[in-house]
């Protein structure tokens, strides 16, 4: 049966008219993750030019980011942590399950929270690792495969960006990047609480990423 | 399956990273049990990955890639090799151990126990609670200050806001005046998170106020 199904599938794309080919490709770019391939070659075969790209693309991103959250005296030591730790994870990462991208991100965000805790703290003190309350997509084998959700959100996650009011990208921004809470965006740019609630709302409205905050 | 979630806004700042551990717990534990707002998690965090990709990037020292491989050539240990991927203790087991109902309760009024352990985290300004009622036991009336997050740990309590099962995710505040039962044939215990403590609202209850010290 499989066989069966899967010939005519390809059947079907080899007789596909050129225009059909050609108006798929005038749809933007990122069917497919570029950066998944790569992490899955560091992963499988430790493929050392592989890390290098994926190096080169993320971490001026990620040295940003620790920049930007206030750690401007250890952003090259947050990528490092960063880098070390998608080495040595990168044969758990399954594509299926994060775009390449979304799980360096989550990489990221992880080590920056250990790197504040155990400034703050003794690890002996630490009962709960960061990563038993903030996970990456992957670590829990039991998680079914929702490849085509998750890779469909970040593509029409950064489509739909683009069309968003700077005001709106601005609050989500300080959010993500500045480790800033609602409130505390709301203090900085001295517009009140409900302001930044409703246009944080309004973003993620538009972003399809949210419509149910009703019980289901 | 669960009927109360956090919001969106309460996601993206536990996607962003930025709750405190024991916002963070409570958020971890209602999505281990809820597909749902794992998924609108996962859609969050490519949403962190987008923003991070479009805001500016910064050149890293010259030395960078070398110092890593350097770091890696010099600890194998750290070459990628599959992680045993053994079923990992939930947080909450770390935190209290197996059994939920056998710790050092402390009996309040009639129905109601409660359990501080705000001191297994550290720098938190929060307090944070357990608490169980009774199977069929009623809770005093009391409102909130501040904000109270509770996630429903075992049993199930009802309000005049509906029945909240296990695992089900609520927040209340200051508008809050609510006098909780425990339904079903079990327990009733909570973890709640307190950014100031409650308040009772009964005359008679008041002075025996067992939340405030």
């Amino acid at each position: 049966m499989m066989m069966t199904v899967q010939s005519s599938n390809h059947a079907t794309v080899k007789e596909r008219p050129v225009t059909t080919l050609e108006q798929q490709k005038t749809k933007p770019e990122g069917r497919k993750d570029p950066w998944g391939p790569l992490l899955e070659k560091v992963g499988k075969t430790q493929d050392r030019a592989a890390y290098h790209s994926l190096f080169e693309h993320f971490a001026p991103q990620i040295k940003y980011y620790a920049i930007s959250n206030g750690m401007a005296n250890h952003a090259e030591e947050l990528v490092q942590e960063v880098f070390i730790s998608i080495w040595r994870r990168s044969c758990l990462y399954d594509w299926r399950k994060a775009a390449a991208s979304t799980w360096i991100f989550t990489i990221a965000r992880n080590q920056r929270i250990d790197m504040l805790r155990k400034m703050q703290r003794s690890s002996a003190e630490m009962a709960i690792e960061t990563e038993d309350l903030w996970q990456i997509p992957g670590d829990n084998e039991d998680e079914p495969v929702t490849s085509l959700h998750r890779l469909m959100s970040e593509r029409r996650i950064r489509e739909s960006l683009s069309l968003l009011p700077e005001e709106q990208i601005t609050v989500i921004a300080k959010v993500y990047m500045e480790h800033k809470s609602h409130q505390m965006v709301a203090d900085e740019l001295q517009i009140p609480l409900g302001t930044v609630k409703s246009r944080v709302r309004l973003a993620l409205n538009k972003l399809k990423v949210i419509l149910q905050d009703q019980n289901v | 399956m669960t009927r109360h979630h956090p919001d969106s806004l309460t996601l993206m700042e536990f996607s962003a990273g930025n709750l405190s551990e024991p916002h963070a717990l409570c958020i971890r534990l209602h999505l281990d049990q809820c597909s749902h707002c794992r998924s609108r998690v996962e859609t969050l965090d490519s949403l962190g990955a987008v923003m991070m990709d479009q805001q500016p990037k910064v050149s890293v020292a010259d030395t960078s890639f070398e110092q890593l491989l350097a770091r890696i050539d010099s600890a194998p240990v750290e070459q990628p090799t599959p992680v045993a991927r053994t079923p990992r203790l939930s947080p909450l087991q770390k935190l209290l151990g197996d059994d939920i109902n056998d710790l050092p309760w402390k009996r309040q009024l009639g129905d109601v126990s409660v359990l501080d352990i705000t001191e297994k985290f550290p720098g938190q300004s929060e307090r944070v609670v357990l608490q169980k009622l009774v199977a069929g036991g009623k809770a005093p009336a009391h409102t909130h200050r501040g904000s109270e997050t509770t996630i429903v740990l075992q049993g199930a309590f009802a309000d005049q806001k509906g029945v909240f099962n296990q695992w089900d995710f609520v927040v209340l505040n200051e508008q809050d005046e609510h006098k909780p039962v425990a339904v079903g044939c079990e327990d009733c215990i909570t973890l709640s998170v307190l950014s100031a403590p409650l308040k009772l609202t009964g005359t008679f209850t008041r002075m025996l106020n067992p939340f405030i010290r």
